[in-house]
């Protein structure tokens, strides 16, 4: 677990207010097709407005939105954004679509106030995801803001929801090989 | 600070004595539902990660409502993979084709689903349970990971209140109330966010019996109410208590719970309203559009489901025909409610008044696999939500009303107030 990078240096990718996930973020034929599989999803991330985004787009990235970004409770634009190793920090998103980019195992910051107003596309940021450090270097600017919950870092930690699963089943097969067999049902 | 419902319904089943809004917990649900649209993807899930056994199988509840008459090769195939999924699973309780109706109604009325219960289900649903004093929860497809380990995570959601003030007229319905706060909510002029809140009713709530209250619970939840909670009556109580399969403590919040907001509305005066294509929160007064002509009508879904509902579409029914060019379409919540409907002479009504019979289950409010809208037509009904393509053709035009309203304007062959019946 100590392997996973928290921190993200990269550059800086600004979006506006109430970004919706279908069409703003990826097209909706993928989401309503029910495309998961990260190479299909990748090519048509923020196709629709950016076309190339994600040719130009490098590991370590920060997208940072308004409020309201990725209305809907889908995964198939934060499952495009974690296999490119971004980064998503938003001045708000609907519960449910925070969730999805949680369990999509994406390093993502919510309430992060004011956010884009201390930003601009191209700025080199720096981005804690454990303790919520913002640090806008071009523009020398810090903020603090609300880090991730601690019960969730471990699912992002692991991948998301799939690889929390995996590890849940390893752990407890290796418990039950554990278990002295005059102990087991 | 005492706690609001949806606090110490998670505080019991999370094992602390209190919880507040934004904290993350891990409830021990009375029971897990899934339904036969996602079945297979969780089985496949969970298959591929070498997880073949459930942490509670006793718990789940497998469901068949949204595809319940196979209409193509590939449901059938669906139904046979569930049947399978079961059987592998060990899930006793599976209400298949036939056996329960719609997952979001029987239980309520078949005393599984009781005050101060909570459960996960894959489907946003599942707020339907705070029509009678509990708690669903919508998962989506992490119902696989509670299906795994018996529970999951959860956020507590904030509370917003609603104080009803004064009783509907005659021929309004829950249903209408229901359009017209989700228009209210979304004009900004009931100052409420819904998304992922609990929207607790308070105030002269006794008017309204479990269908009226499962009405309440629709519409907030397509504005995103992640919960939705009436405080049971004594009626409720009694009803409860009367069908329960075991043991229930119903469950209120304190009196000096924190709500993020708390908001007062007088229902007196409201007329039957109309939702307007495109959102539940799109209604007018039901005058405003008086005489739109309609071809496809439905009365069912788990708004408008519960076997009051189709009482109120019965008794309008009786003696009369719908108009001709007009198809009407019945979906009973559920099995419970069809053997009642036959009992008590309602399914004569329907099949003489020229309605089409649906099994119980979701009917044509899910992706169309049953009654769909051809392009251009216009369609009324009870669904739950009228966003574009809901049930077939994305540039039909689909307006929702209460049951009267549907049933009256099958009728008439146009969108036409309740009232007219009733009044003669």
């Amino acid at each position: 677990m100590s392997a996973f990078e928290w921190k993200l240096k990269g550059r800086c990718y600004r979006l506006g207010h109430d970004v919706p996930h279908a069409g703003g973020v990826i097209p909706n034929r993928l989401i309503v097709g029910r495309h998961f599989d990260a190479r299909d999803l990748v090519p048509h991330l923020f196709a629709e407005t950016d076309p190339g985004f994600h040719e130009r787009c490098k590991p370590g990235d920060i997208i940072v939105t308004g409020r309201n970004f990725g209305m809907g409770p889908k995964m198939n634009g934060y499952i495009a954004m974690q296999a490119l190793g971004l980064g998503l920090v938003c001045e708000s998103m609907p519960f449910l679509a925070y969730r999805a980019a949680v369990g999509c195992g994406l390093r993502v910051m919510t309430d992060c106030v004011n956010a884009t107003e201390i930003c601009e596309t191209g700025d080199e940021l720096e981005i804690d995801f454990r303790n919520g450090f913002f640090i806008n270097h071009t523009r020398d600017i810090r903020r603090e803001y609300p880090p991730l919950p601690d019960s969730l870092m471990e699912i992002i930690e692991l991948g998301g929801n799939t690889g929390w699963l995996r590890k849940w089943h390893a752990d407890r097969m290796a418990a039950t090989d554990a278990t002295p067999a005059q102990d087991r049902d | 600070m005492g706690m609001t419902a949806v606090e110490k319904v998670l505080a019991l089943k999370s094992g602390v004595k209190s919880v507040r809004a934004g904290e993350v917990v891990e409830p021990d649900p009375d029971f897990i539902m899934i339904h036969d649209g996602v079945v297979m993807g969780a089985k496949r899930e969970l298959d591929a990660l070498g997880i073949d056994r459930l942490a509670a199988p006793d718990k789940v509840l497998m469901v068949t409502d949204h595809d319940v008459i196979y209409g193509s090769a590939r449901a059938a195939e669906r139904g046979a993979f569930n049947r399978e999924a079961a059987r592998q699973w060990g899930v006793k309780n599976f209400f298949d084709v036939g056996r329960g109706g719609h997952g979001h109604v029987f239980p309520m009325e078949t005393g599984m689903l009781l005050p101060g219960m909570f459960y996960f289900d894959n489907d946003r649903h599942a707020t339907n349970a705070g029509a009678i004093g509990a708690f669903g929860f919508r998962m989506g497809s992490e119902i696989s990971r509670v299906l795994a380990t018996g529970t999951n995570w959860v956020m507590v959601p904030k509370s917003v209140r609603l104080r009803i003030k004064g009783r509907l007229r005659p021929g309004v319905h829950a249903r209408d109330l229901g359009f017209h706060i989700a228009t209210l909510v979304a004009q900004g002029k009931l100052d409420i966010d819904l998304d992922y809140r609990v929207l607790e009713f308070a105030g002269d709530l006794d008017q309204f019996n479990l269908a009226a209250r499962t009405a309440l619970c629709s519409s907030p939840t397509e504005m995103r109410a992640y919960g939705v909670f009436v405080p049971p009556s004594a009626e409720i109580l009694a009803y409860a208590q009367a069908h329960a399969t075991r043991p229930f403590t119903p469950v209120y919040a304190d009196a000096d719970a924190r709500y993020e907001a708390d908001a007062e509305l007088d229902v007196s005066r409201l007329e039957p309203q109309i939702a307007l294509p495109g959102g539940v929160h799109k209604a007018v007064d039901l005058s405003e559009v008086a005489g739109t002509a309609v071809s496809h009508a439905f009365i069912g879904s788990c708004g408008s489901g519960m076997y009051d509902d189709l009482l109120t579409a019965a008794t309008m029914l009786k003696g009369r025909r719908i108009a001709p060019g007009v198809r009407l379409f019945i979906a009973p919540g559920s099995e419970v409610s069809t053997r009642r409907m036959a009992r008590e002479g309602l399914l004569q009504i329907f099949i003489e008044a020229g309605a089409l019979m649906l099994p119980a289950g979701c009917g044509p409010c899910n992706d169309a696999v049953i009654g769909p809208v051809h392009s251009g037509e216009v369609s009324i009904s009870t669904a739950a939500n009228n966003n574009s393509g809901r049930f077939g053709a994305r540039d039909a035009q689909l307006y929702l009303g209460s049951p009267a309203t549907v049933t009256a304007s099958a009728i008439a062959g146009r969108i036409t107030d309740p009232r007219t019946f009733a009044t003669g």
